[in-house]
């Protein structure tokens, strides 16, 4: 269920009413969690044994790694279940695909059955085999399970948590699960912590007017990222990057351009909606997006991106690594690995390795430039932003192509290519550029401008008529649901 | 106790780095604010439709029809329907046999009946492509204006004439005027929408803003939402495409009808495969739309037909004659004055179902003749 269509409005409306009277009852987190299941169920039923799977093992895990001496052992083996997860639902395929091509390059005259594919069939035509039954079920082809790569991750963070003693076990099985599928989070995160969203889970959540404000006004802003940029910018993306030997540099270039926006307003639109709902539940999830397009370089650019994704993989990632504590090689080491790790989370394909390797390679090489005082002090701002916005831009361009082939064509063709007119819409260039500037002067000693009661409220209103008048139906999936 | 005191710090401990501010730009309002915000706003959705009408005439000649163009577009339909309802006409509705798909607007039906009776005004409403489940629709949200007046409706059989156009089949169909369908009372099974795009039909019925923008898309921007129309004209200014100037009614459909007769096109006999009466849903809605009319007070006249019987095989006049019999049988026990359209000179047809100008004129003429039509 999509948050910017009708039938989540619906939805949201039915548990909304229902949740303020049980909010301050035992039925609060039964309540929580069955909405939380529909809400998953309403698209993907058959994948919630796989999010009962994960809650109940990890749930199991925890409750025996605080009760035995024994801790590291299952500690491990949540690792292993939630990796497993995710491994065979996401990796299997590239890696079978990998291997049977490394193979086929070697000659050797064998291929592996693909596991997404065989694997339940597989199974259950032996079982009926075993029966005696003549019937066979068709092979049966997996898709990957929305939220899945999130949803793991809140859960091993959690189960790693406790283990460090961080935070304690959290002992109400149904409070558990509420805390792994809570709806607002459940599909694209934030991947929130905890030591964050428990406590809230625990007690009775006080929802006050200011709460609601701010849950609408989140709601509405990231509806219209999503429905009036996101999903705009997405047409041009996507007629460019369908067919790039069709397109000169200029095309190109706006279209990686424009796909740096689009996923931002995208991803952070969707944040913002998931935000604002649980804002309106209150309950408060963490910010996941701050101005990232105004970084000064790329440590600074993951501190503003993806923030809750980038701090699970400093925290449970780059820190036990080893982090920046053995010295510069070692640092170097760590942040490759962590980034291509991070590429790799965002989906089984050589272009998302490739996009990590760019922010690695860029990484280090801004390090050490950014430690120098001649850039520190004398390089302005704006040339640091545009720098680190150019690299950003970069691994864009593996991120979004459809083979890492097409990303070097593509980037290729960006330098070589002639110069012919882009027609990029006149129009899509001033709502992205007045994003911008909003984001500058928000940032700049000017603030109080673009913070003005009035101004917000001319913003709000300006947004709602938009989306109203200028935005046909909008049904397009948000990009981060596909990893 | 300790336990607990211990747990709740090392809780604080992993809460602190966690950054849970608003966001990053503070587009936010006060609960004030919001109420402000949200007043603004309903009434620039409420007033600019309503100025907009001002702003953008719509000149109503006798023989008006709804630009072919402007088919989709309810908000003008209701708007049209509500002017047309100023005077004392009779409104002509049902599809594009009464809107005249072959021809201009001077030889559509509604034109012929005003040049044969001049005491007597008829506007036509009629939309291209509206079969009888859509009908029911408009007339039901859309069509409130023509309360008590006297309406002609035509029956047209063709949708009747297989499965498909009856929408009873059981496959996934595209067709025209989804939006009018019912989106949950009744299932119709050529219809496979999502629950959110229902929704979002239902909501945009009862929100009048939202049929105001489809009606700018339709009428400036070739049916387009504004994000493909600048892709496709990237440097124009999309607010120098509103001209307040409503296309002509004149204006042909898309692709331009071939209006010559059918024989001249070498179309062949057919047979459809006829719907049984009793089980078809656009003759259930058919009926439903009869009633909806006659419980708003209106004086309803149907015309069966007409249907170009040349064109059918023996086995399918048979069908088709059966049917309009029991139409006409359902009228006369329902008390509802009608008329069976004669069959009309094969080079009168310019389909199965739309005459030609030579067509409309003598269907005029048959209808004129029939006393319970004067009346």
């Amino acid at each position: 269920m999509l948050f910017h269509s009708w039938d989540f409005l619906v939805f949201f409306l039915v548990f909304y009413c229902v949740y303020l009277f049980v909010k301050g009852t035992r039925l609060k987190l039964p309540w929580l969690l069955v909405s939380s299941y529909v809400f998953y169920a309403r698209s993907h039923p058959v994948y919630l044994v796989l999010i009962c799977w994960a809650t109940v093992f990890d749930y199991a895990a925890v409750r025996a790694m605080v009760k035995t001496r024994w801790k590291r052992p299952w500690l491990v083996l949540s690792i292993v279940n939630n990796l497993g997860l995710l491994g065979f639902f996401k990796y299997g395929r590239f890696l079978v695909d990998n291997v049977n091509a490394l193979l086929e390059r070697c000659d050797v005259p064998f291929a592996i059955s693909d596991p997404n594919v065989s694997f339940l069939s597989t199974g259950l035509n032996a079982a009926l085999s075993w029966l005696g039954t003549s019937y066979r079920v068709p092979p049966f082809d997996f898709m990957l399970p929305v939220g899945l790569s999130f949803y793991t991750f809140l859960s091993l963070g959690y189960v790693i948590d406790v283990y460090r003693g961080h935070v304690e076990r959290e002992r109400n099985l149904l409070r558990h699960a509420t805390f792994i599928s809570l709806f607002p989070q459940l599909l694209a995160g934030p991947i929130e912590r905890a030591g964050h969203l428990l406590p809230q889970l625990r007690g009775v959540p006080k929802i006050t007017r200011d709460d609601v404000a701010d849950g609408l006004s989140l709601f509405v802003v990231g509806l219209f990222k999503k429905i009036a940029l996101a999903d705009y910018l997405a047409l041009y993306v996507g007629m460019v990057y369908a067919a790039p030997r069709d397109y000169q540099a200029p095309a190109l270039l706006l279209a990686t351009f424009a796909y740096a926006w689009q996923i931002y307003f995208d991803f952070s639109g969707y944040t913002d909606m998931a935000r604002g709902v649980a804002r309106l539940m209150g309950i408060r999830l963490m910010l996941n997006f701050n101005n990232p397009y105004l970084a000064t370089g790329l440590g600074d650019f993951w501190r503003r991106w993806h923030i809750s994704l980038s701090t699970w993989f400093r925290d449970y990632v780059y820190i036990p690594l080893g982090g920046n504590r053995h010295g510069e090689v070692r640092t170097y080491i760590n942040m490759i690995l962590t980034m291509l790790i991070s590429g790799l989370w965002h989906g089984a394909m050589w272009t998302y390795v490739m996009w990590g390797a760019v922010h690695a390679a860029g990484r280090v090489c801004t390090r050490a430039l950014e430690q120098t005082t001649v850039y520190r002090e004398r390089v302005p701002r704006f040339a640091k932003q545009m720098l680190t916005f150019s690299i950003v831009m970069v691994a864009w361009v593996f991120f979004r192509a459809a083979s890492v082939s097409d990303a070097w064509l593509i980037l290729g063709r960006i330098i070589t290519s002639g110069l012919a007119d882009p027609l990029f819409p006149l129009l899509l260039v001033g709502l992205v550029l007045s994003v911008w500037v909003y984001q500058y002067v928000y940032e700049s000693r000017f603030r109080r401008i673009v913070s003005a009661g009035p101004v917000r409220a001319v913003l709000i209103v300006a947004m709602l008529i938009y989306m109203a008048a200028a935005v046909t139906s909008s049904n397009q999936e948000f990009i981060y649901l596909g990893f | 106790m300790q336990a607990t005191a211990t747990t709740r710090e090392t809780e604080r401990a992993a809460i602190r780095p966690v950054d849970d501010r608003f966001a990053a730009n503070d587009v936010r309002l006060s609960p004030c604010g919001w109420l402000v915000a949200a007043v603004v706003t309903l009434a620039a959705f409420w007033i600019i439709p309503l100025v907009w009408q001002s702003l953008e005439p719509l000149e109503m000649g006798v023989d008006y029809r709804i630009p072919y163009r402007l088919g989709n577009d309810y908000w003008q339909f209701e708007r049209t329907c509500r002017q047309a309802c100023r005077g004392d006409a009779t409104i002509l509705i049902g599809d594009s046999v009464m809107w005249g798909h072959y021809v201009g607007t001077h030889q559509t039906l509604s034109h012929c009946l005003n040049e044969s009776s001049p005491d007597r005004t008829y506007a036509n409403l009629g939309v291209d492509g509206i079969h009888p489940v859509a009908l029911y629709g408009l007339v039901t949200h859309y069509a409130r204006a023509i309360r008590n007046k006297r309406v002609i409706v035509n029956c047209n059989l063709l949708w009747i004439s297989s499965p498909q156009h009856d929408l009873s089949s059981g496959k996934e169909a595209r067709f025209n005027h989804p939006a009018l369908v019912p989106q949950f009372a009744c299932r119709i099974p050529s219809y496979r929408a999502t629950a959110s795009e229902r929704l979002g039909i239902v909501v945009a019925r009862h929100f009048t803003f939202l049929q105001w923008a489809d009606h700018v898309r339709m009428t400036y921007f070739d049916s387009e939402g504004l994000a493909d129309w600048t892709l496709e004209h990237p440097y124009d200014n999309p607010l120098s495409r509103i001209t307040l100037e409503l296309p002509s009614p004149d204006e042909p459909p898309s692709p331009v009808p071939d209006a010559r007769p059918w024989t001249e096109k070498h179309m062949r006999q057919i047979t459809p495969e006829w719907v049984p009466l009793e089980d078809s849903l656009q003759w259930r809605f058919f009926c439903r739309t009869i009633d909806l009319l006659r419980k708003r007070g209106n004086r309803v006249f149907v015309i069966i037909g007409p249907l170009n019987e040349h064109m059918l095989t023996q086995r399918g006049l048979a069908g088709y004659t059966e049917r309009q019999v029991a139409v006409a049988a359902w009228c006369a026990q329902q008390g509802i004055p009608h008329a069976v359209a004669g069959a009309l000179p094969s080079a009168a047809y310019a389909d199965l179902s739309h005459p030609t100008a030579e067509g409309y004129a003598l269907l005029a003429k048959q209808l004129m003749s029939e006393e319970a039509f004067r009346d």
